[in-house]
């Protein structure tokens, strides 16, 4: 728990990335909301109210695209902070493993993230119930799906960004990461010949929790709700064996 | 006495070329020990070595009694180091870098953090951001780091690197504070001068190998005599010299010579050979031989030069 606690130190510390991290799940939510009461208020013949089910699916495309970017800086600076500071080899000399080091990265990752999620998707169901007005609100059910979905796509990205980080720079991290979720993948997820072989990927699984209207419906692969979570387990399982590995592996 | 820190025939080879070449080491307890080597000699990777942050191509390892890498984590908790540069998250203060390294030694390093900082002189800016401290305040942050552990044996890289005339000064006195108190402290060096100051004992090493180990007085009494001549007439003291067999070795420095004896040969003798052939001799004495001396006879920074 000290070392989780010195993880979470370590990046709080940071204002530069706090401050994005902030900006891009609460702060992006809070000017949607903000705009959409704006234009509200304006013109309210044309826009309706800034709540709702619908207004809340659109805070949760925010909070798990630009989230998922936070996540992703957030894993990346945490896989590589110990490294690029010098500071690895003074923690190895303590004479603790370099897989406990490598382990706790991610779990420190996870520490600062959710709470900023949490507190993002507290906004967005509050505005989503509090400006509903007349239309109507979402189920819980539709929450759930919403809530899985964001958590299925920011925590496996924070955990493959503190493992990819372990072999490349934080900036190749984020950029592979980013390119992967919001290109590569897509383009596979479109690629009919790959026929169930599409389930194995961790944005396809993620998606599984989405709700209908929130996933890209031509891209949607169909799988149990086991398939999903076991792939995407799979995917962060190796990602982290692979981390520990060349943590182990390479000199501090 | 107990043996700190013991290596035989430890290897760490770079492809072909081996940065350490079969060391055999031994470190006894309770003694500043220098690691004493021109830049590049291997005393950075033996230390990296020593502390498993590099796997050993070969040899064995101990610290502090106990075998390497099988008891790494025991050994290492009485272990404090700086490797090479001392570095830290800038973004951080100095009480939080210690407090995350803290982190990973037991709880009671965490009661360490308050004495530490004092006993390096930095609690007045341990609530600064390291990135705004000088490298003298950086390495004695190194040291309150290493304090963390209650170390019995400190291994710290070229310490005196960046500090200026003070900070050396007090670099020394810490180091010899640890000492006295019954601590070890393992330090490398390319500063023949300050090692020659700080350490009880030495082990002069040059491109990976250990050519020279012992107490730092005994080696640099070793060889042969030195005698410093003070004499007006140079050439005469030359020519009655030289014809002296057992005299191995005459330079000029001035009106003084430097005359390396042989086979028994005193100071006494030469000044009577002197006095005889009519040269005066306005001062005789032995002159003590440097550590520079013999590490600069022993290392290949003497071929380099010639």
């Amino acid at each position: 728990m000290r070392l989780v606690n010195a993880e979470i130190l370590k990046l709080r510390r940071r204002r530069g990335l706090m401050i994005w991290s902030w900006l891009l799940t609460v702060g992006s939510v809070l000017v949607a909301l903000i705009v959409l009461l704006v234009l509200h208020a304006v013109n309210p013949g044309h826009h309706g109210p800034a709540g709702g089910s619908t207004n809340l699916e659109h805070y949760v495309f925010l909070l798990s695209g630009l989230g998922d970017i936070a996540a992703i800086l957030i894993g990346a600076t945490a896989g590589t902070q110990d490294v690029s500071n010098g500071v690895f080899r003074d923690l190895v000399v303590t004479g603790r493993s370099r897989a406990t080091l490598f382990r706790v990265r991610a779990v420190g990752a996870l520490c600062v993230f959710l709470p900023i999620l949490a507190v993002g998707f507290a906004v967005a169901i509050g505005s989503s119930f509090l400006f509903a007005g007349g239309l109507p609100n979402a189920t819980g059910s539709e929450i759930g799906h919403y809530i899985a979905y964001t958590l299925a796509i920011t925590v496996v990205n924070t955990i493959l960004a503190v493992s990819i980080a372990a072999f490349a720079s934080s900036r190749v991290v984020v950029g592979v990461l980013i390119a992967w979720s919001a290109i590569v993948a897509q383009i596979l997820l479109a690629i009919n010949a790959l026929g169930g072989v599409r389930k194995f990927i961790d944005v396809a699984a993620a998606e599984h929790f989405a709700t209908q209207h929130m996933s890209n419906t031509n891209n949607r692969i169909p799988m149990s709700s086991a398939t999903a979570v076991l792939v995407l387990a799979v995917w962060a399982a190796i990602a982290l064996s692979a981390g520990r590995w060349w943590t182990n592996r390479v000199d501090a | 006495m107990e043996t700190v820190i013991e290596t035989k025939a430890l290897t760490k080879r770079f492809g072909e070329r081996a940065a350490v070449d079969g060391v055999d080491l031994t470190v006894g307890a309770g003694v500043a020990f220098g690691f004493l080597g021109p830049n590049g000699a291997g005393k950075t990777t033996m230390i990296r070595t020593l502390l498993g942050l590099t796997r050993a191509t070969a040899g064995e390892v101990s610290l502090l009694g106990l075998p390497q890498p099988a008891k790494r984590r025991e050994a290492l908790a009485r272990v404090g180091a700086i490797v090479e540069e001392p570095r830290f998250h800038p973004h951080l203060t100095g009480r939080e870098n210690l407090q995350v390294v803290a982190a990973a030694r037991d709880s009671a390093a965490d009661g360490r953090i308050d004495a530490s900082i004092e006993r390096v002189g930095l609690a007045h800016r341990s609530g600064d951001r390291v990135k705004t401290y000088s490298l003298g305040m950086r390495q004695r942050l190194g040291i309150a780091r290493c304090l963390l552990a209650d170390p019995a044996l400190l291994i710290l890289d070229e310490p005196m690197n960046g500090l200026d005339p003070a900070g050396i000064l007090e670099m020394r006195h810490l180091i010899r504070a640890f000492v006295d108190e019954g601590r070890t402290v393992f330090l490398s060096s390319h500063l023949l001068d300050e090692v020659e100051k700080t350490c009880d004992e030495v082990a002069i090493v040059d491109r990976g190998r250990v050519i020279l180990q012992g107490r730092v007085d005994e080696i640099a009494a070793s060889g042969d005599p030195t005698v410093l001549l003070a004499i007006d007439d140079t050439e005469a003291a030359r020519r009655v010299l030289s014809a002296e067999t057992r005299v191995t070795n005459i330079e000029q420095e001035g009106r003084e010579l430097r005359i390396t004896l042989s086979d028994g040969l005193t100071a006494a003798e030469v000044n009577r050979a002197l006095v005889t052939a009519g040269v005066a001799v306005s001062r005789l004495e032995p002159a003590r031989a440097t550590l520079e001396e013999k590490f600069l006879a022993v290392t290949s920074r003497l071929e380099t030069s010639e």
